[in-house]
């Protein structure tokens, strides 16, 4: 917990942010309409009598009143997909369209890619990047359970992933996954700064050769689970001047869910007044997990 | 012609629609037309089907879904393509009970009377498809990879 003192000016009811810590995540899943719909999937939770509850910022998310449901029969068949809800985000501001090119650069374990493919009624082209062999093959057995057809599976450095042009490209970058303390407490004793500034060279690398594989047009998604501005808003703003006249940063909100804005300093470094359009996501503001999202739209 | 980023010995080769279609339609009567927005992929032993959409130049790993292999004689579909398909079927498809399923979803064998051809057949549970089977000798044999299994009965509310 000490280490993330650092963010007592910039979280808002810090004591308040610090008490839902403590408290255990609620388990959310998200409904796969390439394999049921909403009616008939709620239809077998009431016949099972479990207990859920819609969100009701995202009508594809629910709430299970249940503690292990990866043994849900609905699970298996891949009806359903565990995920942390704030990380159903990403892909909806991504808003991806059935016939497009999609890249996600770091894929694994494809709960975004799989949400993607879902968005897009497995039609057109998502290409699922994952450097890791090992994590691969989490992210190809949900591919398979959840039936996205339209996924390819790529192995390179996403830093250095081969010239080609995408409609959309989803930068779900590793980081030091503070958001992530209410599900795995441990995660908070391996963040120090130092770690931050290490990811933040490969976050760099990963969102410039985004921007740099996107089409004209199109746009890039760059989220993280964590707080740390020197892997979020250093990273976006750091882009973001290597490429001023080509790409800008629109507004990110989703309507009910409560976001911050994005921060424009930190620590005395100016990051500029346009990454206020990105948002941060506090566990105590939707009961969540917390989440950073930047939308880049090339020109 | 292949095109020329398919020339290494793993690279995922186009394979004939009309051939994978014709299979699929003979042995499970699958119309030919479930698959027009799909395209197939062979790569070694397997066959993998995806969407329709152009395949840029580069190296993958996997390419949609792998639908079948041809290691044996007959040749297998996988679980996730009859999940994906198998509601199509016509034929060499049988229907379970809720405790024939928790047996299929054990992973286990057991004896069923099914008026099926011998041989690989899509399985059902209440109008869902779960996955697929080994008909022979008057048995069933799940063929549910081990990450689709449910052991324990306690645990499986189906």
């Amino acid at each position: 917990m000490d280490h993330l003192q650092r963010y007592q000016e910039i979280i808002p009811e810090y004591d308040v942010f610090l008490s839902f810590l403590d408290r255990p995540l609620p388990t959310s899943v998200r409904i796969n309409t390439l394999k049921t719909d909403i009616s008939s999937l709620l239809d077998r939770l009431d016949r099972s009598s479990i207990a859920y509850t819609c969100l009701n910022w995202y009508p594809l998310g629910l709430r299970l009143g249940i503690e292990r449901p990866g043994k849900m029969i609905e699970h298996i068949l891949g009806y359903i997909h565990i995920q942390e809800e704030v990380s159903m985000v990403p892909p909806i501001v991504l808003d991806p369209k059935p016939g497009e090119r999609i890249l996600d650069l770091c894929a694994a374990p494809g709960s975004k890619t799989t949400h993607i493919s879902q968005m897009m009624d497995n039609r057109g082209l998502v290409i699922a990047n994952e450097p890791s062999l090992a994590r691969i093959t989490s992210l190809r057995s949900n591919c398979e359970r959840l039936g996205a057809v339209n996924v390819a599976i790529t192995r390179y450095d996403g830093r250095r992933f081969p010239d080609q042009q995408f409609d959309r490209i989803l930068v779900d970058a590793p980081c030091s996954s503070e958001g992530m303390a209410r599900k795995d407490p441990e995660v908070l004793s391996r963040c120090s700064l130092k770690r931050s500034l290490d990811l933040l060279v490969l976050q760099k690398g990963l969102l410039k050769r985004a921007v740099q594989l996107t089409r004209p047009g199109g746009v890039v998604i760059y989220s993280t689970c964590t707080y740390a501005p020197e892997e979020n808003e250093a990273v976006v703003g750091g882009v973001l001047g290597q490429f001023r006249d080509m790409v800008s940063l629109e507004k990110v909100s989703v309507p009910g869910l409560k976001e911050c804005s994005g921060l424009s300093e930190w620590n005395g470094i100016e990051f500029g007044d346009d990454l206020k359009n990105c948002a941060r996501y506090y566990p105590h503001q939707n009961d969540t997990g917390g989440f950073f999202v930047a939308k880049l739209v090339k020109k | 012609m292949s095109p020329s980023w398919s020339k290494s010995r793993n690279a995922f080769e186009p394979e004939d629609h009309s051939k994978i279609a014709y299979l699929w339609q003979k042995r499970f009567g699958i119309p030919v037309q479930a698959f027009a927005n799909f395209c197939f992929y062979r790569r070694a032993q397997n066959v993998w089907v995806f969407s329709d959409a152009a395949l840029p130049k580069l190296s993958y790993e996997t390419v949609g879904l792998r639908m079948m292999n041809f290691k044996e004689d007959p040749w297998k579909p996988t679980s996730c393509a009859i999940q994906v398909f198998g509601r199509h079927a016509t034929k060499n498809a049988v229907h379970l009970t809720s405790e024939q399923a928790r047996i299929f979803f054990a992973g286990r064998s057991q004896v069923l009377k099914a008026n099926v051809e011998a041989g690989y057949v899509v399985v059902s549970y209440t109008g869902v498809v779960l996955g697929c089977g080994l008909c022979s000798h008057g048995k069933l044999v799940s063929q549910l990879p081990r990450e689709c299994r449910i052991s324990s009965d306690a645990e499986m509310d189906i």
